[in-house]
């Protein structure tokens, strides 16, 4: 799995994670107190703006943000219809704005330092018993290592039902797939915990 | 939390990421494309129950918040919570603890096959086409201001395919039971 994020030293790589998430954050609840298409459009702009000082090339910036901003064009298109010029303008700049930002932020911010600072988010939960943060960590690499075992064992099972003369359906491939992925657990379980890794404080 | 719920539910959510990189499946009646990811959601609670099925879910969430392409398409990023599509994915969760507690509620080992199956049905029903598509149409009328019937009739669209996950994943999720149990028995 590749990440989005984008080797580079620019002023956004320096700033702490935590500081973006929360001008991200704040960013986004201005943007839906403004009801002015000229603030959102400059806005809108800055985000562009923010975008390619990261140095991305248009060619990977349109690959990542063609998703979204398909959406937001639909989305548009279907405002204009319904209510008119001025609120499609509203809703398409607000949401291109919003969009090129924390595209922005996903670019300029490792799995790494994420991951760090969302354990340091979660401390607060793990006082009041809720979950412990380092276990989040933990989940994610988890998640992170199994991805391709799976995808190698989805292949097997198609594999298994061309050679027998079946049709792969869904229920036939998603259920050996479920029984046999979830059937590691124990394994793995017993693996970290014999090494200590969630030891009790 | 014990080691093994979580172990689960991370592997449930590494299931749901790769239900999102496999080609789309197409039914033998029904000439539409199935992508699998809310399939993932909705199995994820009738298989694990509410609070592993959620945490799976909520992993899930979190590797596209930090950045990692793990949605169908290789979307992700912080980007995605920014579009207006938005609120189905965050009602992914809200649905999966729905479905799981449902399931919990409704199913019981010693049913019949064809009480487990329409009790798992209804559970995903109700989590992952109700609440899902609840949220969804919330968050896609407030972001576009035109109001929840428009967003309402633009929502229909996707509910016959999303009826059709439910049904296969009460099928699914009888088969995991009578394989391999991990439900949660609530009495």
């Amino acid at each position: 799995m590749k990440t989005l994020y984008v080797e580079g030293d620019t002023f956004l790589h320096r700033l702490s994670p935590r500081t973006k998430l929360l001008g991200l954050a704040a960013l986004s609840l201005v943007l839906f107190l403004v009801h002015s298409p000229a603030v959102l459009s400059v806005a809108a702009m800055l985000g562009g703006i923010v975008c390619a000082s990261l140095r991305l090339g248009w060619r990977q910036s349109w690959l990542r943000l063609r998703p979204i901003l398909l959406t937001i064009v639909i989305v548009a298109l279907f405002t204009l219809v319904l209510n008119g010029r001025h609120d499609a303008l509203i809703v398409a700049t607000r949401l291109t704005a919003l969009a090129l930002f924390a595209a922005a932020v996903t670019a300029t911010t490792s799995t790494g330092d994420f991951i760090d600072e969302i354990t340091r988010l979660a401390m607060p939960l793990e006082r009041l018993g809720v979950v412990k943060a380092a276990d989040i960590g933990l989940s994610i690499g988890l998640v992170i290592r199994f991805v391709p075992e799976i995808l190698s064992r989805y292949q097997a099972i198609r594999d298994a039902h061309r050679a027998r003369g079946l049709k792969p359906r869904p229920l036939t491939l998603a259920v050996p797939l479920i029984i046999l992925t979830l059937k590691n657990a124990d394994d793995i379980a017993a693996a970290i915990d014999a090494r200590g890794i969630r030891a009790q404080k | 939390m014990t080691t093994r719920d979580l172990v689960l539910a991370a592997l449930f959510a590494a299931i749901i990421v790769a239900l999102g990189l496999v080609p789309p499946i197409m039914l033998g009646f029904i000439p539409v494309p199935i992508t699998a990811q809310s399939l993932g959601v909705m199995l994820a609670g009738v298989i694990l129950g509410a609070k592993r099925g959620g945490f799976a879910v909520l992993l899930v969430l979190l590797l596209v918040a930090i950045g990692l392409p793990v949605l169908s398409g290789g979307r992700g990023g912080l980007a995605t919570f920014a579009s207006p599509t938005a609120g189905y994915l965050v009602g992914w969760f809200f649905a999966a603890v729905v479905t799981g507690y449902c399931s919990e509620r409704f199913v019981d080992r010693s049913q019949s096959g064809l009480v487990q199956i329409t009790g798992f049905f209804l559970a995903a029903l109700l989590g992952g086409v109700v609440v899902d598509h609840a949220l969804g149409i919330l968050y896609l009328a407030y972001v576009t201001g035109t109001g929840l019937s428009t967003a309402f009739i633009g929502d229909l669209s996707f509910v016959p395919g999303d009826v059709l996950k439910a049904m296969i994943s009460a099928l699914a999720g009888r088969a995991v039971m009578v394989g391999y149990p991990l439900l949660p028995q609530r009495a």
